[in-house]
């Protein structure tokens, strides 16, 4: 009997008995559906963050960060300086190392005026997939160009609704330097009122005392260093340059990548850091330590950063990367290595919902096995009559196999159309609550080619495998006995 | 023309039946030439059916054996007992038989279904064999519309759609009134004229020395007479 024979007589057996096919089916389609559904959701959220981490290159970036004492063994804590990002930059694999280097800047657009957080970036770190989505305009092209980045939220604060009508226009960018100077100033302009005040109160003799004088020349050189400290942090200088706006950009995209309201290139940025301390207490204990606070802000081989990002090369393995930095001794955070974790979370967590479905897949199996066994019981004769024609059992058997796994087939094609249905009808609930919520509406539910394929295969194995004790159950009949019972 | 065919040496077929063992069939030994018209005849339980069930491979004897063409049936696996009741083997019974959802003109087609006839010629043989017996108009009933004698003309084409070797014919016109039974003995005469081996169980005596050349009578699972010649035969 060919297989085509078996598949004729097994579709015309099931057709004949409609409405115990369908109730059959129906328990497959549910239990499939289930199965499709719960794991569209899982393969769903993984898309969702498999895309966002991919638009954003951020598969292909390591941050890099100092240890702290704590963090380290040896009694040295080596630096992220520039240095250290030469080194990195040289570790086969690596594209691009810049460091984060951010500046409060003033920015000032027609009578809008506001301080904003800046960040400093190299042109190559622009032209990566971080900015590949620009709300408006483009990048800059060079490190020096006379141009800015500005995100959507500065927009907004600034009160201009169109990103596109800012492109191209001058805004005055401005930073408040602390010079040696005010600071001098600051100490020395009181210091003649200061000195007849003292004159007064001093008494010729008390002044022999050597603790009174003493005292005395603490306290006025004290005096001194608060009066020239005041004047350098608070009499600062201000520097402003007019540059273009090139391009808008949405910081709230770029997830835990630091990115700042505004981005300048960075030499222009340093037109503004290197003529003196913009007043971040971190920059200028950096100064104290390294001996240069009275000295410009040049671009000094031992300036610490507090994190630098490396970008890899295409292709590149992140994990030799990441080991020859820490072996340099940073830590590191790889945002690759996150998205491991996150596909090892998703593949317990699918493998729980597949489970789900799988028990629901067996108990719509008893369904097949018994109604295969009513069948068997009602078909004993017709059994009979197919091998007094010459049938033998494996050709008993395999009718009955075919018929469980028609059965588990249309069953999987039905669940697998009422997977996406249901998966349809929770997306729109979904993206419903998330726009009610504020949130960007995203698709939840992801049916991909190997979840079809997949419940399509478990649908039909798991019904052959229900149809496997009745099928050699009707192969045993004795024809003799079912043709005399008759 | 004449050499045993197929013969049974010393066939038994026991049954357990709780403590007791049934011998339906006990030491028979008998042989089958090409072209005979053999009636089996006995009371009930004699072992008529049982015996043919051997010889049609369908059963599987307790001790002895079973030669076909000198090939033995216990040398046999399953398949090649199959394959030998879907090319050699046509049986026709006294309940029919037929699978009721299917019409007279699928019910035929089935028997071709094992033996390797191809799809395209399975239609054209039933229509003709149908056909043939006179009943053509009737291909595209189920059995439940057909007549008994039409529901055994259908049997009997599904026995014959497939040019078997051997007829076994269980009480064919047992359910059948006197007319169908003429006729269909008349049918069963002329195919063996024809050539065909026919078997047939009857406990018709009548009917068996009507068309028998052979009359073999069964009494307890024992062949007690095995040469007993028709009076009418010609």
């Amino acid at each position: 009997m060919t297989f085509r024979d078996l598949i004729a007589t097994a579709t015309g057996n099931l057709w004949r008995m409609k409405l115990r096919s369908v109730l059959t089916f129906s328990g497959i389609v549910i239990a499939i559906a289930a199965f499709v559904a719960m794991l569209s959701f899982g393969a769903g959220m993984q898309r969702n963050i498999a895309e966002q981490f991919e638009k954003l290159g951020l598969l292909s970036v390591i941050q890099v960060y100092p240890k702290n004492t704590q963090e380290t063994d040896s009694s040295t804590v080596a630096e992220l300086n520039n240095a250290a990002l030469e080194y990195i930059e040289k570790i086969p694999g690596v594209e691009l190392v810049y460091p984060f280097e951010s500046l409060d800047l003033g920015i000032k657009l027609g009578d809008s005026e506001k301080t904003v957080s800046a960040q400093a970036l190299p042109s190559k770190a622009v032209e990566t997939k971080l900015f590949s989505n620009l709300v408006a305009g483009e990048l800059f092209s060079a490190d020096s160009s006379r141009e800015i980045l500005i995100s959507e939220d500065i927009l907004e604060k600034l009160g201009i609704k169109s990103a596109d009508s800012i492109l191209n226009k001058p805004v005055i960018i401005s930073i408040k330097l602390a010079k040696i100077d005010s600071g001098v100033v600051s100490m020395l302009r009181p210091l003649s009122d200061i000195i007849q005040t003292r004159r007064r109160e001093m008494q010729s003799d008390t002044i022999r005392f050597v603790e009174y004088a003493q005292n005395a020349i603490r306290e006025e050189l004290g005096g001194a260093l608060n009066r020239f400290i005041d004047g350098f942090m608070k009499n600062r200088e201000t520097k402003a340059e007019t540059l273009l706006v090139c391009g808008v950009f949405n910081s709230r995209r770029n997830g835990r990548l630091r990115l700042k309201d505004l981005i300048l290139p960075v030499e222009t940025a340093r037109e503004f850091s290197s003529s003196g301390f913009t007043g971040d207490p971190t920059e200028i204990l950096a100064g104290l330590q390294a001996g240069n606070l009275f000295v410009a802000n040049t671009d000094s081989p031992i300036k610490d950063y507090s994190q630098a990002t490396v970008m890899m090369e295409p292709n590149a393995l992140y994990e030799p990367i990441r080991d020859s930095i820490e072996a340099a001794g940073f830590r590191t955070f790889s945002f690759a290595e996150q998205f491991k974790e996150i596909r090892q979370f998703f593949r317990y967590f699918n493998l729980a919902l597949g489970l789900i479905g799988i028990i629901a897949l067996m108990t719509a199996s008893l369904g097949i096995i018994n109604t295969m066994i009513m069948s068997i019981t009602e078909r004993r004769r017709e059994i009979g009559i197919w091998m007094s024609l010459g049938a033998d059992m494996n050709d008993i058997r395999r009718l009955f196999l075919v018929e469980s796994g028609l059965i588990g087939l249309i069953g999987a094609i039905g669940g697998v159309i009422f997977g996406y249905l249901i998966s349809r009808v929770g997306s729109l609930v979904a993206k419903t609550f998330m726009e009610n919520e504020g949130v960007p509406p995203m698709e939840i539910f992801h049916i991909p080619i190997w979840l079809v394929l997949t419940a399509l295969l478990f649908g039909v194995l798991v019904s052959l495998l229900a149809g496997y004790y009745p099928a050699n159950r009707a192969a045993k009949i004795d024809p003799v006995v079912s043709l005399r019972n008759e | 023309m004449n050499k045993p065919w197929l013969y049974t040496d010393n066939v038994c077929r026991f049954y357990q039946r709780k403590t007791a063992v049934v011998k339906a069939v006990d030491s028979v030994s008998l042989s089958i030439e090409c072209g005979d018209f053999i009636s089996l005849i006995g009371s009930s339980g004699s072992g008529k059916s049982t015996m043919l069930n051997l010889l049609a491979g369908l059963d599987r004897p307790t001790s002895g054996d079973i030669f076909f063409e000198d090939k033995s049936f216990s040398n046999m696996d399953r398949q090649q007992l199959s394959s030998y009741r879907a090319n050699k083997v046509g049986m026709v019974f006294q309940a029919f038989n037929l699978v009721p959802h299917l019409t007279a003109l699928m019910n035929v087609e089935l028997a071709l279904y094992f033996n390797g006839t191809p799809k395209s010629k399975r239609q054209f043989l039933s229509e003709q064999m149908l056909s043939q017996l006179g009943i053509a108009d009737r291909s595209d009933h189920r059995p439940a519309d057909l007549s008994g004698g039409e529901q055994q003309r259908v049997a009997i084409a599904r026995a014959l759609v497939k040019s078997p070797d051997i007829l076994f014919a269980d009480e064919p016109t047992g359910n059948l009134d006197e007319k169908n039974t003429n006729d269909i003995m008349a049918l069963l005469s002329e195919l063996n004229k024809q050539g065909l081996t026919i078997i047939m169980v009857t406990h018709d005596l009548t009917l068996a020395n009507n068309v028998s050349n052979k009359i073999m009578q069964m009494h307890y699972g024992q062949i007690v007479d095995q040469e007993r010649k028709p009076n009418d035969l010609s």
